[in-house]
């Protein structure tokens, strides 16, 4: 991602909204933007998903493969997670090998994915040492207007919740919803002004410093961190954050589970 | 091309498998203003296709030894998303989406004027997010959309639409069944207004007279596909 200049009176005017308590389209410090969740919204995958908040919009799609399990997990299957961010997402976003910020963005989604435990990767086991399943999720950016983290995060657990099997296909059996036990919900935080605000827009990225994500369970377990970009921030701050990453992931798994 | 001429996939009476006559075509839907951060946008499907095109710019281009002197370039990617098919298809560049890439820069550039923009860059991503059968026609079709609705003078839409033969029948529009058995397939990029062409492509095996067939199947189409590109950007779509 080419990275634009940063007008130093936008870090200005950041910094005096912060002040007075207030951001750069009007919400409030802990307010996200507009979500809006679909599934199964792509014909070729066998999962998918579209979340918008407010105008950054991601997709994603689950495809599965057979693989060979590896020689020491005899009856797993496996996870790949992979983001993607084009040119189409937005101006700054370049062709070419995956940058480091997609590289990020997908290992980041992936761990609190995989490490919430939600698949049940022993039931992906075909036949023991020779046939498993690959569930491989694909991240997708459409529109690029910040905090992809979160939308990413969303998108992929609804896609993959919303996922079948396709046995059938591969002719290993009858098509099968894939189980998905749990619900990890990321949220993400960056430093605008001096302080930490929820869902950052991209404005408020580009002039804000270091950002913190944070994936939870649904008991509150903690499943991944990240902290990413330059920056210096106490423990008091991330204990504010985790207070609201407990409220807010709450609130997002109560969006998902009325779909 | 398959070429299993033996898999019935017409009846009798010239009804295909899914139910339409030789010379329709799939069901068509174009939204504008898909890709809020892009300067130009355009979600179109097309039967199961589905494209995703964001046009930026004009703009600067760099490096400058891209620039024209008197003239714009134009920066056409055309890529598939790996959930767009039925097997994953695996990230990165490939010799199809840089072949595809570059017939569709040839002819948006043959409508652009480019002449209005000297040293400056006009960029196009279109991003097939499900595939179904002539991604290339409707990555063309919608990425004209979307310069139309970013604003960049054109001498005219482009629009791209395939025909081509099953069972020795000549068809417009193969979906993915058909594709798997077609014989032929003749993708064109038309200027409805005037009947010309600006990007042509063709492989499989027509007589000549199926060939004519084939030509006006498209050129019927493209009037039919040029009024749902029209009524999209007046805002009255479909």
């Amino acid at each position: 991602m080419s990275i634009p200049i940063v007008p130093n009176l936008l870090r200005d005017h950041l910094s005096a909204l912060a002040h007075s308590d207030e951001r750069i389209d009007g919400r409030g410090q802990w307010e996200g933007r507009l979500l809006e969740v679909e599934h199964s919204i792509l014909p070729r995958a066998e999962g998918s998903a579209r979340v918008r908040m407010g105008d950054t919009i991601v997709l994603a799609g689950v495809k599965f493969q057979i693989m060979q399990p590896y020689p020491d997990r005899p009856n797993q299957g496996g996870l790949m997670c992979s983001a993607e961010v084009r040119p189409v997402a937005g101006r700054n976003w370049e062709a070419g090998p995956p940058s480091p910020e997609s590289i990020e963005l997908g290992r980041v989604v992936d761990r609190g994915i995989r490490e919430s435990g939600c698949i049940d990767v022993d039931s992906l086991c075909i036949i023991p040492g020779e046939k498993a399943w690959q569930v491989i999720l694909d991240l997708f950016a459409v529109s690029d207007d910040g905090n992809l983290f979160d939308a990413f995060a969303l998108a992929g657990i609804v896609a993959l919740r919303n996922a079948t099997v396709p046995a059938e296909r591969f002719e290993v059996g009858d098509d099968y919803p894939l189980g998905v036990s749990k619900s990890p919900i990321m949220c993400s935080y960056h430093k605008v002004g001096g302080r930490f605000v929820y869902d950052a827009d991209s404005r408020e990225e580009l002039g804000g410093d270091e950002r913190i994500h944070i994936t939870l369970g649904d008991d509150d377990n903690v499943h991944s961190l990240q902290k990413g970009l330059k920056g210096i921030f106490t423990t008091d701050e991330f204990q504010e954050i985790m207070d609201n990453a407990r409220k807010r992931t709450k609130e997002i798994r109560e969006v998902m589970d009325s779909l | 091309m398959g070429g299993y001429g033996d898999v019935q996939m017409i009846d009798e009476n010239g009804i295909r498998v899914d139910g339409r006559g030789p010379a329709d075509i799939r069901p068509i839907t174009i939204e504008t203003g898909v890709v809020p951060v892009a300067d130009g946008s355009c979600r179109m499907t097309w039967g199961t296709n589905e494209a995703i095109v964001a046009v930026y710019g004009p703009m600067e281009a760099h490096p400058r030894k891209i620039q024209r002197q008197d003239r714009a370039v134009l920066d056409v990617a055309y890529n598939m998303a790996p959930f767009s098919t039925t097997d994953r298809m695996r990230p990165g560049f490939n010799r199809r989406s840089r072949e595809v890439s570059k017939v569709t820069k040839d002819a948006l550039e043959s409508v652009v004027m480019l002449e209005l923009y000297p040293r400056s860059k006009i960029r196009i991503n279109i991003e097939i997010v499900s595939a179904e059968a002539g991604t290339r026609c409707v990555g063309l079709t919608a990425a004209s959309v979307a310069l139309a609705d970013a604003g960049i003078p054109m001498t005219e839409m482009v629009v791209s639409v395939a025909s081509g033969k099953i069972n020795d029948i000549v068809v417009c529009d193969l979906n993915k069944e058909e594709d798997n058995y077609g014989e032929a397939d003749l993708p064109m990029g038309i200027l409805p207004n005037t009947g010309e062409l600006v990007f042509l492509q063709m492989d499989g095996d027509l007589s000549q007279d199926e060939f004519k067939q084939a030509w006006q199947y498209n050129m019927d189409a493209s009037k039919e596909i040029h009024k749902i590109m029209v009524d999209a950007l007046r805002g009255n779509s479909s």
